[in-house]
């Protein structure tokens, strides 16, 4: 399994088991994405054998939407809440990676998750890394989910 | 007198998410206490006994291998169960000396509702 399908199987799982809802992987993106607007980018570090980092990316309107339907409520505004859900899918999301990520037999850990928002803000790519980005459909519109490795 | 539970999660989202997780799993408690880190659910435990405990593990303050090790040297508290709850890939480590704390189980995020039964409700 490559990273691309390791990546949309855990999308898959964590949405469908704890949210509820179905997502819709699309085309893995063929430029990296760095400049955001009106957006909420949640990432995880992996530190060790492998360094990088695994961020999802949504508007404000699908971080909100998401949220809701994590806690089952309206969310209208980009609050603490929103920062802490997409913080822990982030994070589900990187430990269900770092198995695969450290297949190699190295040890790699997870920092805790952060979360940058902004109506427009730059987040700096890792030089000579490998990366891959996958947009996911849900009801709410579009969001990606990021994955960035040094390279060795 | 109802059953009780003590969550302790950094994350308020993974609270809810667990506690939504336990009704649909059938699991009904008539109190839910909630702690960010462990810190706090000493405090809580300074006064409240409940008849479990469900804990994350990497937490800022206090973790669950500290908060563990804290409450097995409390003879008031040592001997309500707790069981871990870690991402799938958390420090299997970390999984294991929780174990050697007394830990009686642990769950791994992203669970089901039947998952989470399959752990707690053997404990109860």
């Amino acid at each position: 399994m490559n990273f691309k399908d390791k990546i949309i199987e855990a999308t898959k799982e964590i949405f469908e088991s704890m949210i509820m809802v179905d997502v819709t992987p699309g085309e893995a993106l063929t430029e990296p994405v760095s400049k955001f607007k009106c957006s909420l980018s949640a990432m995880v570090g992996f530190a060790g054998f492998k360094q990088g980092n695994l961020a999802i990316h949504a508007s404000d309107k699908v971080a909100q939407g998401l949220t809701g339907d994590f806690l089952g409520m309206e969310v209208n505004e980009i609050n603490e809440d929103v920062q802490d859900a997409m913080g822990e899918l982030a994070n589900m999301l990187a430990g269900s990676l770092k198995p695969f990520i450290s297949s190699d037999g190295g040890k790699v850990e997870l920092s805790l998750p952060s979360v940058v928002h902004g109506e427009e803000y730059t987040l700096t790519v890792i030089n000579k890394a490998d990366w891959i980005l996958i947009p996911f459909s849900v009801s709410h519109g579009e969001f990606l989910v990021g994955l960035e490795l040094k390279k060795q | 007198m109802g059953k009780s539970i003590l969550i302790i999660d950094d994350s308020s989202t993974m609270r809810k998410i667990v506690n939504r997780s336990l009704r649909q799993a059938g699991l009904e408690f008539d109190t839910v206490f909630e702690a960010g880190d462990g810190v706090e659910a000493l405090e809580i435990l300074a006064n409240e006994k409940p008849d479990i405990i469900l804990s994350d593990i990497n937490m800022p303050n206090m973790d669950g291998i500290e908060f563990l090790k804290k409450k097995g040297a409390d003879p008031s508290i040592k001997d309500i169960p707790v069981v871990m709850v870690t991402t799938e890939g958390g420090s299997e480590d970390m999984v294991e000396q929780s174990r050697s704390l007394g830990a009686s189980g642990c769950v791994k995020k992203p669970f089901t509702p039947d998952q989470v039964n399959d752990v707690l409700g053997p404990l109860l």
